[in-house]
């Protein structure tokens, strides 16, 4: 672990912490606007979790240690799974951080005990909550590793670290243009693994459609402050994956003091841009039946098995 | 030295052989624990017998008996069959600590005996076949093998389904000897030798041949699809603790003989060796996990898990020869290296829940486990130690599970380096179902925690379920511990045995994670007040668990988004009480999954058997005359015949 490493960890963990309620307090203003309404204003999930923290954690008499535990340990997975995502620089080489599959799983860790969670209060809802979202998850996943794998054709490395690398170096696209189709593909992913329309609604605590909210509704206080924490990040990572794939112009080619400070600034543009066009894509569409939720990753999944089929027939 | 205490290890594993007599003693407690000891302790000197192997790369040669001359029964312990010595020991020493508290629940102190007995012998046979130096010594053990489970499986034969799982069991495992005997033929045709050693084989048919007959012998006996069907039958019905040395080892030693005939017995094959392993390999994985998620028995539910995880190591096997084809060794060796860690592991965490499984049945006496729940509670110590399994098996950071599974998928990253496009879209499909693979275990073990430990309780005997014995939590205990250990320190352990996998330092990763969680639940450890309440269920008044989410309704999504393989038959019968239908009466509903495997394959192939055994049946079922004109007939054949061979 060198110094350069400990600056990464400290920047890339504070950033995306301090950021990622920011980018959910942007998409709940954009679709206010949308829906012609004026909208909480921009900083209120920071509020929201403020008020959290001071009000009683009530946990139900069934519940068991995994309730206790889980809003902890989706906060930490979510901490160390952001190491695997750089932000505003890259740290050089690391053993431990930058691999796609273990980032995913990381992921994949939280889900896992949130899921629990949601069966330990022996609740119908949360039952419910639990078997739609790993059942949407579980058919989620060929999309999400199929789309690395499109990656790792192109840029030959699985490497998160390295794909960055190769992008932040090029320009606007300039790596290959199957990378818009890729795109494509991968916004379905952020919108599912979000828990946003069509997929899931964010707003409703309606037993019809509710996937994710049904799982953490027995959780309260400073348990669901850290549960909401947990998943502004994700949104954040996923975000900022689809940042330095995509879109990476601004990112820092150099851990110096300007750069670094100039990919700030241009992560900060970038991100509100796309939290903006996740708010204006989830006001556009309406909730999809539970059974009709494969169809919408089999969009995503069509767009990725054609960009192999380019790479692989080239 | 090193040979004495190899025979000494032997002779502790036979030793239990004779626990039958301990019937003669008034109370033979003492004596089981003393026999159980002796297993433990053999199982401790082969686990360092295996790591000296292991470690230094010395071959052991260990002279038994001679059935014949030529036909030895010598051991040859080498590097990969010390690594297989090494899975056995360790899950058996765990199995031998288990079962002392296990064994004691049986209710005749003759069956207690008996299961001990038996036990070893099913031990000792494992090992047997896998330190074999030739074919003969090879399927004396694989039959001793078979024989012992097929009595360990009819265990509780009073049980209804429980002989009906032996016969499955017995015929499916004699037909994978067949195939066995047949590989061994041709290799004895083309050699003259039973040595399990490098063949020449005079042309790339008989290669093949042999590569066939070993991989459908060996594929019958580790549950591939489909010849998966006996493997959910014979797994669960045996006792708790010989299903975890069944699922945890029996398959594994037919994994190590289809590894050791890829390796070290058939010469370096063709693509489509690689082919036809990866695709059987994902087919069994796919399926076994569908067919577990809709599973509702526990030890059944973990049965098609090792269908599953058999799956995802015969993949890992296929992705060694694909890579080898094409000259990439670095990638094949990878891939080998998740397919043989994947091994061990499966072992680790199937035995783990298996054995923490049995511990449930005692206490609840149901293994359905929608009556099941709220175990956490009452059984902390076996709900903590079967999540970590659960966690395991899942492939979640930073268990073991997830080390192995990653090594494929990284394997499978690699897909670009091949040459032929048609084999990188094969790959590249594997790749994707693979991937369904590990989220479907996740969702499934989702299920099995969540519904049998967490919750309210489904029914009076899981309301009244006590925690298992000492022995029953410390023999799972070793094996959740290594699953812990062996993904933490997998990176480490990879740079000590001198292979470069790029495998993340799981210990970094599992080290901040705790410091980040002891952080976090330090700095918030004052904050807001705390209450327990009852759950929220509407305002009505507590429903207990009939509010709760069950099974069936868990799995019941994606057995919709899969109807194509379940193919659910829903019948709905409802009565009214009156003309229009409008007042509805009382009704019943009920959905059926089709067995396709049994309904299409097993049960015609059955059906035709038993019509050829009717026709034979006819030709022997006669009289005297008859029976003197069949050996008239026979003799004057052979005559015939003989005139032709000389």
């Amino acid at each position: 672990m060198n110094w350069l490493f400990a600056l990464y960890f400290v920047l890339n963990t504070a950033v995306a912490v301090a950021l990622a309620p920011l980018l959910m307090g942007v998409v709940k203003k954009v679709k206010a606007w949308a829906q012609g309404r004026r909208g909480q204003p921009l900083l209120q999930p920071y509020y929201n979790l403020a008020k959290l923290l001071r009000k009683e954690t009530v946990v139900s008499s069934n519940a068991s240690w995994v309730t206790r535990a889980t809003p902890y340990l989706s906060i930490s997975v979510l901490i160390v799974a952001t190491l695997s995502v750089p932000l505003l620089f890259l740290p050089g080489k690391t053993s431990a951080f930058g691999n796609v599959i273990l980032f995913f799983y990381l992921l994949a860790l939280a889900n896992f005990f949130m899921a629990l969670t949601g069966l330990d209060g022996g609740s119908t809802f949360g039952g419910m909550g639990s078997s739609r979202e790993m059942s949407l998850s579980a058919i989620l996943e060929p999309l999400v590793l199929l789309t690395f794998l499109t990656l790792a054709f192109v840029f030959k490395t699985f490497d998160i670290f390295g794909i960055v690398g190769t992008t932040s170096q090029a320009g606007i696209f300039s790596v290959d243009p199957v990378l818009i189709l890729l795109g494509a593909a991968f916004f379905v992913i952020i919108v599912a693994e979000t828990a946003r329309l069509p997929v899931d609604n964010p707003e409703t605590h309606l037993e019809l459609t509710m996937v994710h909210e049904a799982m953490v509704l027995e959780h309260s206080g400073k348990h669901l402050a850290l549960m909401e924490t947990a998943h502004a990040i994700k949104q954040l990572l996923l975000m900022a994956l689809f940042i330095n794939i995509f879109l990476p112009f601004g990112f820092a080619t150099q851990p110096t003091a300007a750069s670094v400070a100039l990919s700030l600034l241009s992560f900060l543009a970038k991100s509100i841009i796309l939290a903006a066009a996740i708010g204006l894509f989830e006001s556009s569409v309406a909730k999809l039946r539970l059974y009709r939720v494969p169809g919408f990753y089999a969009v995503g999944t069509f767009l990725v098995v054609l960009t192999i089929i380019l790479e692989v027939f080239r | 030295m090193i040979a004495t205490l190899a025979y000494l290890a032997l002779g502790l594993l036979l030793l239990p052989a004779l626990a039958p007599l301990l019937a003669f003693l008034k109370d033979g407690r003492a004596g089981r624990k003393a026999f159980l000891t002796a297993i433990g302790i053999a199982a401790l000197l082969l686990t360092a017998l295996a790591a000296y192997v292991l470690y230094t790369g010395t071959q052991l040669l260990l002279p038994l008996y001679d059935l014949a001359p030529g036909l030895g029964l010598t051991l040859l312990v080498d590097r990969l069959s010390a690594f297989f010595i090494l899975i056995i020991a360790v899950v058996a020493f765990a199995v031998a600590i288990y079962s002392a508290g296990y064994v004691e629940h049986l209710k005749s102190p003759v069956r207690k005996n008996l299961l001990i007995a038996l036990m070893s012998i099913f031990v000792l046979s494992m090992v047997l076949v896998i330190s074999a130096k030739g074919m003969v010594g090879f399927l004396f053990s694989w039959e001793l093998m078979s024989l012992a489970s097929f009595l360990l499986v009819n265990f509780e034969y009073e049980k209804k389904g429980t002989r009906k799982a032996g016969l499955y069991y017995l015929a499916m495992t004699q037909l994978s000897t067949v195939f066995l005997i047949a590989a061994t033929g041709v290799i004895y045709a083309q050699t003259g030798s039973f040595d399990l050693q490098r063949v020449a084989f005079s042309s790339p048919f008989w290669a093949s041949l042999a590569f066939l007959f070993a991989f459908l012998g060996f594929g019958i006996k580790a549950g591939i699809v489909p010849f998966h069907k006996w493997l959910p039958y014979a797994h669960p019905a045996a006792p708790s603790n010989i299903s975890a040395l069944m699922s945890g080892l029996m398959i594994k030693v037919a994994i190590y003989g289809l590894v050791r005939f890829l390796l070290t017995v058939l010469p370096p094959g063709p693509v489509w060796w690689g082919i036809l392993l990866l695709t059987a390999g994902t087919v069994s994985a796919i399926l076994g996990v569908i067919y577990a998620l809709k599973e509702h028995d526990l030890k059944r539910l973990l049965a098609y898990h090792s269908i599953e995880n058999i799956g995802i190591i015969v993949m890992g096997l296929g992705l060694f020869e694909i890579f080898s084809a094409a000259g990439l060794h670095a990638v094949a060796l990878l891939a080998l290296g998740g397919a043989l860690f994947h091994t061990l592991n499966h072992a680790l965490f199937k035995s783990l829940l298996f054995l923490t499984s049995g511990s449930v049945l005692n206490a609840t006496k149901t293994m359905n486990i929608e009556r099941m729940g709220g175990l956490s509670a009452r059984m902390p110590g076996t709900a903590a130690l079967f999540l970590i399994g659960a966690v395991s098996i899942s492939a979640l950071p930073p268990f073991n599970g997830f080390v192995s599974e990653l090594m494929l998928f990284e394997a499978f990253f690699q897909a670009y380096l091949l040459a032929s496009p048609y084999l990188q879209m094969l790959l590249v499909i594997a790749f994707s179902v693979f991937a369904l693979t590990s989220a479907l275990a996740a969702a499934c073990f989702v299920k099995a925690y969540g519904v049998v430990f967490l919750g309210v309780p489904r029914s009076k005997e899981a309301k009244e379920a006590k925690e298992a014995p000492r022995s029953m939590l410390a023999g799972p205990a070793v094996l959740a511990a290594l699953c812990i250990v062996l993904g933490l320190f997998s990176f480490q352990l990879f740079a000590i045995a001198g292979f470069s996998f790029p495998v993340p330092d799981l210990l970094v990763v599992g080290l901040l994670l705790l410091a980040v969680y002891a952080l976090t639940a330090f700095a918030l450890r004052n904050v807001g007040k705390r209450r327990t309440c009852e759950t929220w269920s509407c305002g009505y008044p507590s429903a207990g668990s009939v509010a709760e989410y069950t099974a069936s309704g868990f799995s019941e999504p994606i057995i919709r988004i899969f109807d194509a393989i379940f193919l659910p038959k829903l019948t709905v019968e409802r009565e009214y009480h009156d003309g229009q239908k409008a007042l509805f009466k009382r009704g019943t509903a009920e959905m059926r999954l089709m067995r396709f495997f049994e309904e299409y394959l097993y049960d015609p192939v059955a059906r035709a058997v038993e019509k050829a055994a009717a026709f034979v049946a006819r030709l022997q079922d006669v009289d005297l005359d008859l029976y003197v004109a069949y050996i008239f007939v026979s003799a004057l054949l052979l005559i015939i015949v003989a005139r032709f061979l000389i």
